[in-house]
């Protein structure tokens, strides 16, 4: 009896020490991404559809047999969009698993991990940040945007009011934060020379929800294309009620995190006609060739955020970028599996985005002009694809 | 049983650990802080880095709130300016780690002082709004002084260098981190038993009183903030160095309700109380991951049970404010009065 307790007491604390212990080796076929996912906190409706998208994609290429007979495994921890917890979660995974790619949940842990990225040399990592800061592969060498940067956003923008009304009054309105600060002097500058007239540049506090001085300013400036940026909904359908009941005719438009569909539709009487940029389909497009978005009506029969599919192209420009690594015989390491990322040009993604895609720097600078339309609930393309030179 | 502690001597008296069963649970501590970078991998490493520089800020709000009864919520504020003065130092002098650190807890100390002002006709509720208003100021100073702070972009800092080795791993930055907390830890100790640290307990008690038995408030309240924003300050240094990037979102209103949630939850007022406190604050919500994670859910379940986490997270703290409000370090205490009394029972 005393040595069956003393067995069992030296189980229990073997296992304990296994917590500590050095990474298990993972078994050689397995390519492995990681994920600081944002399952909980303020990002989580947004995490929730990432998961759900690189899930889907890693099942649907395990199903097919994987990359040259090697399956892909998927390992996600919740962040609650907190950046110690992320980079908690990556030396979790990291430390349990051989790691090659690798899934961010914000600027900020891009930023704090880059360098642990560059020590590592072995992992290339995309996320759900679309800072122009990371657009630069000099300075984060082993990261990659998946869609075009904040900046290159609204360079879709401006390109579309310039073709639409040359000479057009713009306001920006942005959220006093990195993520809405990041792309206004570029944007500016980009406007004047498009030949565009910005008359208004009206910074909100962060989380704000009475603008009622902010849309004074607004309406001041009389803008013909308003744009939004740094929010996700608030305090965008308040702005835009306020403005069409004094009378304000201007344009509304928002950037990437703003156009959910069913975030669009949650601002009530104030959505219809909001237009904005998006680099991905939305779900329900049936339009034109797109036989990935069906698999994904097959796999999912209920509406799919954005997020998703910014998640599911993710993983699959990772599995790209690793077959690509593979079938050139090289070791799947960060500088191998970037320079096979930078070799995808002309990518058909099947429908995914609307034409294939070339990754240019860090970001694929391509999109489109979606406008809401309130009888049917959702929106809908307003432009053809926009490629920035 | 342990039937008493004779002390024989006025050094064994005022000695911060008096009985050998101490002195061999701290030598037992010693070696465990001594073994742990060689036994445990990265992660493991990273929470222990991230738990000694929350327990280094909490200490310093301890002091404050806990042991000075003056309520803060600019904690986070004041390592924000320790994080953004050691990243300009390293970043433009590349002058060394230690000398960086006092540099930045020296800076959140002036700061500390001239926000504790209003301490001196406000109390309670309207002490933490007027802190919180301070915090709102130094953020807005963080994001608009582009050239000096990069404005919302924020700062890369170089690793800390010592003698020509980068501490740019968790495993060589826990040599840092550690020793600093560990001496903050100590310093904090001894500081209730002096003058000064008798002042605070007075002051917390009743103030009125302590300025009758002759406590200068004024000097004794600003110098409470002045101790406690250096704490802020050096263990925002570390996190600058922990981190690598200083944002002015880095060091948010909620951070600073972390701390005194740590505090509180801890118990206010003891050094022992600030150390829990942090460790439970920052370990709690990694280990129900860990334990959601060993449930053999698959990641689906893990979205499910994400949520569940957070509130269990959050019931877990209230739990310990209404069953133990003097905190997890009379708990602590308990655990160790059964042990002294073992095999007996105290009574009530």
């Amino acid at each position: 009896m005393k040595q069956k307790s003393i067995v069992k007491w030296l189980g229990s604390l073997a296992a304990a020490a296994s917590l500590f212990a050095a990474p298990v080796a993972q078994a050689e076929e397995d390519i492995v991404i990681g994920g600081s996912i944002p399952m909980t906190g303020v990002f989580a409706f947004a995490g929730i559809g990432i998961h759900a998208g690189i899930t889907d994609y890693v099942k649907m290429i395990n199903d097919t047999g994987g990359i040259k007979g090697r399956k892909i495994k998927y390992v996600p921890e919740d962040t609650a969009y907190k950046v110690d917890a992320s980079v908690a979660a990556f030396k979790k995974i990291t430390g349990q698993n051989k790691v090659n790619l690798y899934y961010g949940d914000s600027t900020a842990f891009a930023k704090t991990i880059n360098p642990e990225l560059e020590r590592m040399g072995s992992i290339i990592m995309a996320g759900a940040s679309f800072a122009t800061e990371i657009n630069d592969p000099k300075k984060y060498p082993n990261q990659f945007l998946v869609g075009p940067d904040y900046t290159e956003m609204i360079g879709i923008l401006m390109r579309h009011i310039a073709k639409e009304k040359p000479g057009a009054k713009v306001a920006f309105v942005y959220s006093d934060t990195e993520f809405g600060r990041d792309p206004i002097d570029e944007g500016e500058a980009l406007a004047k020379r498009l030949g565009l007239n910005v008359t208004g540049k009206i910074m909100t506090p962060p989380g704000s929800v009475d603008v009622s001085t902010e849309i004074v300013k607004l309406r001041r400036a009389a803008p013909d294309y308003t744009i939004f940026h740094g929010y996700i909904l608030a305090p965008i359908p308040e702005f835009i009620s306020q403005a069409r009941k004094m009378g304000m005719t201007s344009q509304f438009m928002g950037t990437f995190w703003s156009m959910d569909n069913s975030m669009v539709m949650k601002m009530g009487e104030a959505a219809e006609g909001f237009m904005g940029v998006m680099p991905f389909r939305y779900y329900y497009e049936s339009d034109a060739k797109a036989p990935m978005l069906e698999k994904i009506r097959k796999m999912r029969p209920e509406y799919q955020s954005n997020a998703y599919m910014q998640g599911f192209l993710t993983a699959m420009l990772f599995t790209e970028a690793a077959k690509r690594t593979l079938d050139a015989g090289k070791t799947l390491d960060g500088k191998n599996l970037k320079a096979s990322l930078n070799t995808i040009k002309n990518f058909d993604t099947g429908g995914v985005v609307g034409v294939p895609i070339t990754i240019r720097g860090n970001s694929i600078p391509v999109g489109r002009i979606y406008r809401f339309d309130s009888k049917q609930q959702k929106m809908l393309p307003a432009s053809d694809w926009i490629h920035l030179d | 049983m342990r039937i008493g502690t004779a002390k024989q001597s006025y050094a064994h008296d005022e000695s911060l650990f008096d009985t050998r069963t101490q002195w061999g649970w701290l030598a037992t501590l010693g070696i465990t802080l001594l073994a742990f970078p060689f036994v445990a991998n990265d992660y493991w490493l990273y929470l222990a880095c991230l738990v000694a520089i929350n327990i280094a800020s909490a200490t310093g709000l301890n002091i404050l709130t806990g042991y000075t009864g003056l309520v803060s919520l600019g904690q986070a504020a004041f390592m924000g300016l320790g994080a953004y003065t050691v990243a300009i130092f390293e970043q433009r002098f590349g002058t060394p780690a230690v000398l960086n650190l006092l540099a930045g807890g020296g800076v959140a100390m002036l700061v500390g002082v001239v926000v504790g002002i209003p301490s001196l006709r406000v109390k309670g509720l309207y002490l933490a709004i007027s802190t919180i208003a301070a915090s709102f100021i130094l953020h807005f100073v963080f994001a608009n002084w582009t050239s000096l702070t990069g404005g919302t972009g924020g700062m890369t800092v170089p690793p800390a260098n010592f003698f020509g080795i980068p501490l740019d791993t968790s495993f060589r930055l826990y040599w840092l981190v550690v020793p600093v907390a560990l001496t903050m830890l100590v310093c904090a100790a001894n500081l209730f038993r002096t003058r000064i640290g008798r002042a605070f307990i007075a002051i917390r008690d009743r103030d009125i009183s302590a300025e009758v038995l002759g406590i200068p408030l004024l000097r004794y309240k600003l110098t409470s903030f002045a101790l406690s924003s250096f704490y802020a300050g050096v263990a925002g240094g570390l996190w600058a160095y922990f981190f690598r990037v200083v944002t002015p979102e880095s060091f948010p209103l909620m951070m600073s309700i972390f701390f005194l949630a740590a505090v509180i939850v801890g118990g206010m007022g003891t050094i022992l109380g600030g150390i829990l406190g942090a460790i439970f604050m920052t370990m709690v919500p990694e280990v129900l991951k860990l334990i959601v994670g060993w449930l053999p859910l698959g990641s689906e379940g893990a979205v499910i049970l994400s949520p569940v986490r957070t509130i269990v997270f959050g019931l877990l703290i209230v739990g310990f404010l209404i069953f133990e409000p003097l905190g997890l370090q009379e708990l602590w205490r308990r655990v160790r009065r059964f042990f002294h009394l073992w095999p007996f029972r105290a009574q009530g």
